[in-house]
């Protein structure tokens, strides 16, 4: 669309001219976000300081009609701030302050823009955990995780972002501004708007401020590492662990394919012969961490583990934590074009999905390699191609079409974490079938009636 | 305007750049690493300042593939803007997990960016000075920087003894740099005390950085290539800046930042640094340091000078101090002001951190911290790692209190601002060398 002169200049009254941009080259960088395949470029970008010139711009955006695209990091991985119908991007990263930590309550108050890390730190600097842990967070805004609903490595343990959010203060498409949930954990006043809005991906309203739980910070942890001479043993020894009651705060997987890559880019002496990695790991006092490595270990070996060893110091803890964070990028560096998804099954199910997953990619001629979650079930099958080959990413989107139907089959979901944004809605409606999207799109249009915030993504 | 370029539903291939009327402008498997991530954004200073993502590693690469594929004129004013305004500290390099070259992709990009008339006269007229070797002898023959001579009067070593490593009998030559000769004549007398084995041919030329970063990357590589056939052995340099891009050219083997070869080569500092404690008495020094950007981020060299400062002093790790101090070669002189903005928190940090010196490892940098602690007045000073290893062993003292430029009567000029501070910061530096036995 052609977003008029004169919003332009509506749009610069309210924010101020320094902090809108319309020119070419200034609207470029926000054609994309990290999602490889999907840009559009917006008509404006603007950068609003505080919740009302948010409103002032939501209320013009809705009487004009202009779309408006909210966003923080643009680290997110399914397109979900990308300008799918041009409009407004809208970037919150101005508000970025920390309000309030308070140890009393266990919890802290923050504008949107603050970085997942910065909140983490200054959680931290009081002796706090800020629990979820996306990949991206030193990147990526704790609004940007709110809207996605972002998990990360401690996911089995401690739950995704939606486990932590108490209030938030959100601004309408019409322009309200209100405070939904608050600073108690028991309070079921109205429906839960707090938790529908976790994870509606900027579709309902914009996140201005959030108010978070907090945890006590653990006293200690761990990491160890266990090899697999195939996936499907790796499986049996994470139902086995979880089977035995042990709730661990990291349980990863790395097939043989991510293996190698991963350590061809960070060196850390991992083992070239297996068919899968367990990461494990887990926090608290002493003697319980070192209890439940003990015990996961054992596990590990009771199912075929062909070697299990913990990591001996802090430092080479955090280098294989490390290792599992880079395995996307270890991987990207195999090929020009990276895509990466995000289905999830039911954690017995895992390997079975694996094994479904390297069917499908070899029927369609695509490489793939499988990292992800073995405590939640929630798998990063990621297709490596060369982005001048349009064949092979058609090919890829193919394949992942039909991860995605094997995903459902298995009563899994098509995003466990990523979001469905642009690049997933059209296999929404796989998921959730005819009459919960009808029912999506009611509720948009309750919050949304003219249809103006992040138009192309949930409940269009 | 509008130019919404709309995916098919999950399914169509709008490649993040490359195809389309390719520019030829950049080699594509360097722009198609980036996988847009954005995990440069917090290590970018420019983002910092302006939270733009357009000022951003991740947007600038957009930028140049918005370039190459002919998205964006050529003329465009963003592009044209953002060549420049990027520091090309490199510290998005570490940070990038999926291993892009962006100081390559920056010197490609300022190549064709500043090319002809669009290139700053600045820069021109100081690639052009330091192209010809008689002009750059000219800086050192009036401010005398160390030179080997034939009947050279017996040095000994000092600042630095040997950890019983066995000598490496490859031959040592120091590269003098093209302007630090003239603005830091000293610390390249220090280290002929560090070093008394090394030679100082006088007849050298530049080594190109000055020319890479400034959109002249292949003069950049034919001056390097030249400097490696006149200084032989290995190339020892106090210039962070100048390694990386020399060890890019001639390969990693046949260059050493002073710092890393110093540790390399098995040497330990001794002595010990210290000032006047305020009770008529002395007190060991606390220093912080600022990190050469390239010697950093290219060279992976932090760890060295900090090794040496600390046996000589109490080394202070001050927030920020891996991150550029704005001077980044040229770009403190064309972009004086940006330069200054970086450099704003970092003399917040080092001032709260209550240090004495802050060491640099790159002339540049010295130049940057020494301007702006004296606009500040700060009684904090700026010293290259050279003198102060110097110095703590006892050979010669560094200077205390408010530098000379701070001391002088603020005289405010229409627009000869830049003038004054020169002419403030050779005083100062000739102050320092009246200080000890360089004189």
């Amino acid at each position: 669309m052609n977003v008029d002169r004169s919003v332009i200049r509506e749009l610069e009254a309210i924010v101020g001219a320094e902090h809108v941009r319309t020119d070419p080259g200034d609207v470029e960088p926000y054609s994309r976000d990290a999602t490889p395949t999907f840009r559009a470029v917006p008509d404006a970008v603007a950068w609003p300081g505080t919740a009302e010139e948010v409103a002032a711009i939501l209320k013009l955006a809705t009487a004009r009609r202009v779309p408006v695209i909210p966003r923080g990091a643009g680290s997110n991985l399914c397109a979900a701030t990308v300008a799918e119908r041009g409009g407004i991007v809208m970037v919150l990263t101005r508000m970025d302050k920390i309000l309030e930590v308070s140890a009393d309550e266990l919890l802290a108050r923050v504008e949107t823009g603050v970085t997942t890390a910065a909140l983490a730190d200054a959680a931290a600097a009081k002796g706090l955990l800020y629990a979820p842990d996306p990949g991206s967070r030193t990147v990526s805004t704790v609004g940007g995780n709110v809207a996605t609903c972002a998990g990360g490595l401690r996911g089995l343990k401690y739950g995704v972002t939606r486990n932590y959010v108490l209030g938030a203060t959100v601004v309408l498409p019409t322009g309200e501004i209100m405070k939904t949930g608050g600073r108690l954990w028991k309070d079921v006043a109205g429906y839960d708007l707090t938790r529908l809005l976790t994870g509606s991906e900027g579709t309902l309203g914009v996140l201005t401020e959030l108010t978070v739980a907090l945890l006590p910070m653990p006293a200690t942890s761990n990491t160890g590492v266990a090899y697999f001479p195939t996936l499907a043993d790796a499986g049996r020894a994470v139902d086995a662990i979880i089977g035995h009651g042990i709730v661990p705060a990291t349980l990863e997987f790395l097939d043989a394919k991510c293996i190698g890559a991963v350590e061809q880019y960070a060196r850390l002496g991992l083992r070239d012969d297996a068919g899968a990695l367990l990461l494990f790991g887990d926090d608290g006092s002493q003697d319980v961490v070192d209890r439940n490595l003990e015990r996961i270990g054992e596990q590990c070996t009771a199912t075929g583990a062909m070697e299990v060893t913990l990591a001996e110091n802090i430092a080479r803890a955090q280098a294989l934590l490390e290792a599992r964070r880079c395995s996307l990028p270890a991987l990207s560096r195999l090929g020009t074009m990276t895509i990466l998804e995000d289905a999830t099954v039911p954690r017995p199910r895992l390997a079975e999905m694996v094994d479904r997953i390297d069917a499908i990619a070899h029927a369609h001629d695509v490489p793939v390699a499988t990292f992800g979650h073995a405590g939640d079930g929630n798998l990063h099958p990621t297709i490596v191609v060369d982005q001048h080959d349009d064949a092979a990413i058609k090919r890829a989107h193919e394949a992942f079409g039909e991860v995605f139907k094997a995903a459902i089959s298995m009563d899994g979901t098509i995003t466990g974490e990523h979001g469905v944004g642009a690049a997933k809605l059209p296999y929404l409606i796989d998921r959730l079938g005819a009459d919960q999207m009808a029912l999506l799109r009611r509720i948009k249009a309750a919050f949304d009636p003219a249809g103006i915030l992040n138009p192309g993504k949930l409940g269009s | 305007m509008t130019a919404v370029d709309k995916p098919g539903a999950g399914t169509a291939a709008h490649g993040t750049g490359g195809h389309g009327h390719g520019g030829n402008i950049f080699d594509p498997e360097l722009l198609d690493r980036c996988i847009s991530c954005g995990f440069c954004l917090p290590a970018c200073p420019t983002y910092a300042l302006t939270k733009d993502e357009g000022s951003s590693p991740r947007g600038r690469i957009t930028l140049m593939r918005a370039l190459e594929t002919g998205r964006l004129d050529p003329d465009d004013d963003r592009l044209q803007k953002e060549a420049s305004f990027c520091l090309g500290c490199r510290a998005c390099e570490p940070v990038c997990p999926a291993g892009v070259q962006y100081g390559h992709l920056l010197e490609t990009w300022r190549d064709h960016q500043w090319r002809g008339l669009h290139r700053p006269p600045l820069a021109r007229v100081l690639t052009m000075v330091a192209d010809r070797k008689p002009l750059i002898r000219l800086i050192g023959a009036v401010r005398r920087p160390a030179r080997t001579r034939e009947s050279a009067p017996s040095r000994t070593r000092v600042g630095a003894s040997r950890n019983g490593a066995t000598p490496d009998t490859t031959p040592l030559t120091l590269m003098l740099g093209c302007f630090e000769r003239g603005l830091f004549p000293g610390v390249s007398k220090a280290v002929q005390k560090l070093l008394p084995e090394i030679s100082v041919p006088e007849n050298q030329g530049c080594c190109g950085a000055l020319h890479a970063h400034n959109g002249d990357s292949a003069g950049g590589v034919a001056l390097a290539e030249k400097l490696g056939e006149e200084l032989p052995g290995v190339i020892v340099t106090t210039a962070g800046g100048c390694a990386a891009h020399l060890a890019t050219v001639l390969g990693r083997d046949r260059v050493h930042e002073l710092s890393e070869h110093l540790v390399k080569a098995g040497y330990e500092p001794i002595g010990e640094l210290t000032v006047d404690d305020g009770h008529g008495g002395r007190r060991r020094a606390r220093v912080a340091i600022q990190d050469s950007c390239h010697l950093r981020n290219g060279l992976g060299v932090s760890a060295e000078p900090r090794a040496l400062l600390g046996a000589v002093a109490d080394f202070v790790s001050v927030a920020g101090d891996g991150s550029c101090c704005g001077s980044a070669g040229t770009y403190s002189l064309l972009r004086p002001k940006d330069a200054r903005r970086v450099l704003e928190p970092k003399l917040d940090a080092v001032e709260a951190a209550g240090v004495d010196y802050v060491v640099a490892v790159n002339p540049g940098c010295l130049r940057q911290w020494q301007t702006g602690l004296a606009r500040r007045k700060s009684r904090i000073r700026a010293v290259h790692l050279a003198d102060l290893l110097v110095a703590a062993a006892g050979g010669r003292r560094l200077p205390t209190g408010l530098p000379l430029a701070a001391r002088l009567p603020q005289v405010r000029l229409p627009s000869g601002m830049r003038v004054r501070r020169v002419f403030a910061l050779r005083k100062d530096a000739a102050a320092q060398n009246t200080d000890g036995w360089s004189a």
